[in-house]
């Protein structure tokens, strides 16, 4: 079984949960964008919802099977076509042989993943599929490989199990709603009292100049209550770094491991999505949260996956 | 074997929902790093179900959590501190602490671009820049930027340099740069705003899971000039 790039995309790569462990050497943890999305449609084909799906930016590359395969499109709505016909997003699908997947235009969101039901085959390095140099190109040719009796039992779920109201919360999680929750960080209180009441109340939207190392935010001009540099410390996926500029910048997968600009806070885990999904012609807004509900939300959507 | 001193002050602060940063006051000093360095080699020896990540830095050290597996983050990371300290001044192993690792460098003017322009800006010749250069012995305070990239220093004050204001897009793999009070060294070629002085020909990240980065937080690094002949023979870089 096999599936092949008919031809590629602008940045599409193959992700997993990314790689941990080795942020000390200075080498960044990549994985999912949206990983509410990945997850979702790895569990709705009955994958392990940590499994290597693609994931895709418009305009985004186009697919055939060589084989009959069942997959999952979930995330951002590119309008998937299969063979010239309009097709479901979030839903188990059977295809066939020489059957061809082409995305016709970015309707919803910025970060659309395709899931197929196996495991995708690609060298793994550090424990993860990650890639965070190379994205997939024009011929390239993967082969699925079933899972063995091993992985079943963690991939026990199939999309019949998944009930449709749980789907409609994550979309509506990720895509209705313009409010995005962060914790203050290290240098918050460096801010001058302007910024902070700047940052709460204004409105902002995400810059073109967005990748999977970082998103630019755009918004009110923000300023600490004097110059300062600071030394450079771990930063995370999430983290919102304050350039010297006056504009914020959202760290995502690919963020390098340490750095040395004002950490004002970081985006909580289970509103990145949202945040990775904002096209830049809709407006969010940024409120305050604290640890103890990001938590008990984080462990709440995992669980709807297990 | 290394001494644990505990009169150091550690605060810790939630990063976020998913990570935890202990710190000490911010400064570039050679006791702060054997702090750090202690108390990571302390954690690293727990190995703590649920922690994914350990990164020092300067004065600081992160760790990033699962969430469902580490409950109160800070209840858990004062119990940790609680724990560092009391063991009081306790030897660890570490056989490391006095190696120092030689690293050769070519100062040739093709590979040390900015050489010629920091002569004269600093009223230096380039044999001193060099003979200064290679006369410290640096330590490695953190890696970061990108895989193995280790900042080092400090770098004696007559040598000291800015960054470039603007970057250079194509910095070659081994490149030995300054920048401030700090020196490093291009594992692979990429963009870099560091004043550039030499190459070596060590690899220093290899994708080898086996060996990846060549220097480690902590780490005392000396260099030695090379001439010419014996890096185009040593040479493990891409050119």
């Amino acid at each position: 079984m096999s599936i092949q790039i008919i031809k590629q995309g602008i940045m599409d790569t193959l992700q997993d949960k990314g790689r941990y462990g080795f942020q000390h050497m200075g080498i960044p943890p990549c994985g999912y964008l949206d990983n509410l999305s990945a997850q979702l449609a790895n569990v709705i084909v009955g994958n392990p919802k940590d499994a290597p799906i693609f994931e895709l930016h418009f305009p985004a590359s186009s697919f055939v099977f060589n084989e009959a395969q069942t997959i999952c499109i979930s995330g951002a709505n590119f309008v998937p076509v299969l063979n010239d016909k309009s097709v479901a997003m979030n839903t188990a699908m059977h295809v066939c042989k020489n059957d061809t997947l082409h995305f016709m235009q970015p309707l919803l969101g910025k970060t659309c993943y395709l899931a197929i039901k196996g495991n995708i085959d690609s060298s793994s390095w550090l424990n993860s599929k990650s890639d965070f140099i190379s994205q997939i190109k024009t011929n390239d040719q993967f082969n699925i490989i079933p899972w063995d009796a091993d992985n079943k039992k963690n991939s026990n779920l199939s999309y019949e199990k998944i009930e449709s109201s749980l789907i409609n919360n994550i979309q509506k999680h990720i895509f209705n709603s313009n409010e995005i929750r962060f914790i203050p960080g290290p240098q918050w209180n460096d801010l001058n009292t302007e910024s902070i009441s700047n940052i709460l109340k204004q409105p902002f939207y995400t810059s073109l100049n967005s990748n999977r190392m970082g998103y630019k935010l755009k918004g009110p001009s923000l300023q600490l209550m004097e110059e300062k540099t600071y030394l450079s410390s771990a930063v995370t996926r999430g983290t919102m770094q304050l350039l010297p500029n006056g504009e914020l910048i959202v760290l995502m997968a690919n963020h390098q491991t340490i750095g040395g600009y004002a950490n004002i806070g970081q985006i909580i885990l289970v509103d990145l999505p949202k945040l990775v999904q904002h096209k830049s012609d809709t407006l969010f807004h940024l409120n305050l949260t604290n640890v103890a509900t990001a938590h008990s939300e984080y462990k709440q959507m995992q669980q709807w996956f297990s | 074997m290394s001494k644990l001193f505990s009169n150091f002050n550690w605060k810790v602060q939630a990063l976020g929902d998913h990570a935890i940063q202990f710190y000490l006051p911010a400064m570039m000093d050679p006791r702060v790093i054997g702090e750090i360095k202690n108390f990571n080699d302390f954690i690293v020896l727990e190995e703590i179900k649920g922690i994914k990540d350990i990164i020092p830095s300067y004065h600081s050290l992160t760790l990033i959590y699962d969430i469902e597996q580490i409950d109160e983050p800070i209840v858990f990371a004062n119990n940790l501190i609680g724990k560092y300290k009391g063991q009081g001044e306790v030897e660890l192993p570490n056989k490391e602490v006095n190696k120092i690792i030689e690293v050769p460098v070519c100062y040739d003017e093709n590979f040390g671009i900015d050489l010629i322009n920091m002569s004269s800006k600093l009223n230096l010749s380039i044999t001193e820049i060099i003979k200064i250069h290679t006369q410290n012995i640096y330590q490695v305070y953190c890696l970061g930027f990108m895989p193995g990239f280790a900042y080092m220093g400090e770098v004696s004050s007559k040598i000291q340099f800015p960054r470039h204001h603007q970057t250079r897009q194509n910095v070659s793999a081994g490149s030995v740069g300054i920048a401030g009070a700090q020196t490093g060294i291009y594992p692979m070629h990429s963009p870099g705003g560091w004043q550039i002085i030499g190459r070596t020909p060590v690899k220093i990240f290899d994708k080898n899971p086996a060996i990846l980065s060549k220097f480690k937080m902590g780490d005392q690094i000396k260099f030695y000039p090379i001439p010419r002949a014996e890096f185009d023979s040593l040479n493990q870089n891409e050119l």
